[in-house]
């Protein structure tokens, strides 16, 4: 992993992150209260805030190869709770499509990612979640083929568990707009 | 005014006791609602953890088909589509160059004019609380039940613009209506951990657990919630979770809209409470 960052290269990663934000990391100045509320911060790597502070000194191998992007539920405690109103929930989507942009794939949190992934594959295909599909296609190909399936019988029985989905009739519509955006 | 409904993916599949209780209620209370002609997926948590663009021009097509029907009032029952369409509108409201793209793109006018309410602020702005308690017919005297409001319907406040971002109060304030005693607790707007229900299962049942303890200890018969996810997190998660701890919780989660139902007279299969995995049986005995 990189260590010695290149000034130009330290203004660039800061750059992207501030325009994608609309926010500037110096609004920052570690107080912690973000890492303090965080739900999950028992499972991070590195808090929210010392991310704000990787991110402003350019660490951009660090922050983007983090757990702790993936980890984040977007619940936005952090963004609520802090004193200088920075994006701190913001920050941590706007590093995840970087780093999905730039290739890089989680080592530890891929599933995270996986399931963002097939989640949006079907919306491009149905318009709307089928969720049996989704399941299933999550299941296949993060091979956890038998976790959670002990559910299935019970969610079966309760209806909770439709086997057809209603697609959305304009399907081209959604097609465009994954084309535009995506 | 005509009223637009976007029931989204949920309230079609796994929580189809939501909307099979909200559309109860709403008949009761003599408010029409109409489906949203061809409705898409908001793109939930996925469009924006991946891809901004997409997390507002998903949502935004459903407001656009929205306002060219006539509407001006939306209601999102699943705290997570309506976090997602209004911030769509606030990010186009705050982004001229984005909003032009995405209109381009629908190729449709819109104006971003539309109000969107999530269940409880739909409940108390447009049916009102007078009306609601006019309705009650069987009081539940007696059940004490703890609100979880999670993320989504107070953050973050500069968006949803509703309620207080860390000591809410309007679905205690429903639940005090029914005749019900609210349950205060420290968990109310903590995170359940959801949408990493699938990808996370360990995360989010400690998260989960954490909550749900919480609301056993401080005397609870029940919980109720105005999100699909939280919901699926609290019932669907709930056995293994007791697992996993050792300890029995035994908490029926029901959806603020079966709670109201309850007290307007309806039975609980006219709700459809028998779809949730955590039995409702005995609390519901306490109140027949």
């Amino acid at each position: 992993m990189k260590t010695v960052i290149n000034e130009q290269e330290r203004r660039n990663f800061a750059r992207e992150v501030e325009s994608k934000l609309h926010d500037k990391l110096a609004k920052c100045y570690q107080c912690g209260k973000c890492s303090a509320g965080c739900p999950v911060n028992f499972e991070m790597d590195f808090t929210p805030n010392q991310i704000i502070k990787m991110t402003e000194l350019g660490m951009a191998d660090r922050v983007l190869n983090s757990k702790t992007i993936w980890l984040c539920v977007s619940c936005n405690t952090c963004s609520t709770r802090c004193p200088k109103g920075f994006e701190v929930a913001g920050i941590m989507d706007v590093l995840r499509e970087i780093a999905v942009n730039r290739g890089i794939e989680s080592k530890t949190e891929k599933e995270v990612q996986t399931f963002h992934e097939v989640f949006l594959d079907n919306v491009k295909s149905n318009g709307r979640i089928f969720e049996l599909e989704l399941v299933g296609k999550y299941k296949l190909k993060t091979k956890h083929l038998f976790r959670d399936m002990f559910l299935a019988p019970k969610m079966i029985e309760k209806g909770k568990l439709k086997m057809h989905s209603d697609k959305v009739s304009d399907i081209n519509q959604i097609a465009k707009i994954f084309k535009d955006f995506e | 005014m005509k009223l637009a409904y976007y029931p989204g993916c949920s309230l079609k599949g796994t929580s189809f006791e939501y909307e099979v209780s909200l559309l109860k209620i709403l008949e009761a209370l003599n408010i029409e609602i109409q489906e949203i002609p061809d409705w898409n997926c908001c793109g939930a948590s996925a469009a924006h953890s991946l891809n901004h663009n997409l997390s507002v021009a998903l949502p935004a097509r459903n407001l656009a088909i929205a306002e060219n029907n006539g509407f001006e009032e939306v209601l999102a029952p699943c705290a997570a589509c309506s976090s997602r369409l209004k911030t769509a509108k606030y990010e186009m409201g705050s982004d001229d160059i984005l909003k032009k793209k995405i209109t381009d793109s629908l190729e449709m006018p819109y104006s971003n004019s539309l109000n969107i309410s999530n269940m409880l602020e739909f409940l108390i702005n447009v049916a009102g609380k007078e009306k609601i308690k006019s309705l009650v017919k069987k009081p539940l005297s007696g059940l004490k039940v703890a609100s979880y409001y999670g993320c989504l319907l107070v953050r973050p406040p500069k968006v949803m613009k509703f309620d207080d971002p860390d000591r809410p109060v309007s679905m205690d304030e429903l639940v005090a209506l029914t005749g019900a005693v609210p349950v205060d607790y420290s968990y109310k707007t903590e995170c359940c951990g959801a949408i990493n229900s699938l990808s996370k299962p360990d995360v989010v049942m400690a998260l989960t657990g954490k909550i749900l303890y919480d609301i056993k200890e401080h005397g609870a018969d029940l919980v109720v919630v105005a999100c699909p996810l939280c919901h699926s997190n609290l019932d669907v998660r709930q056995r293994e979770i007791e697992r996993k701890y050792a300890e029995r919780i035994g908490l029926p989660v029901l959806f603020i809209t079966e709670l109201l139902g309850l007290a307007f007279g309806f039975s609980p299969e006219e709700l459809a409470i028998g779809g949730h995995m955590v039995t409702a049986d005995k609390v519901l005995k306490k109140i027949s």
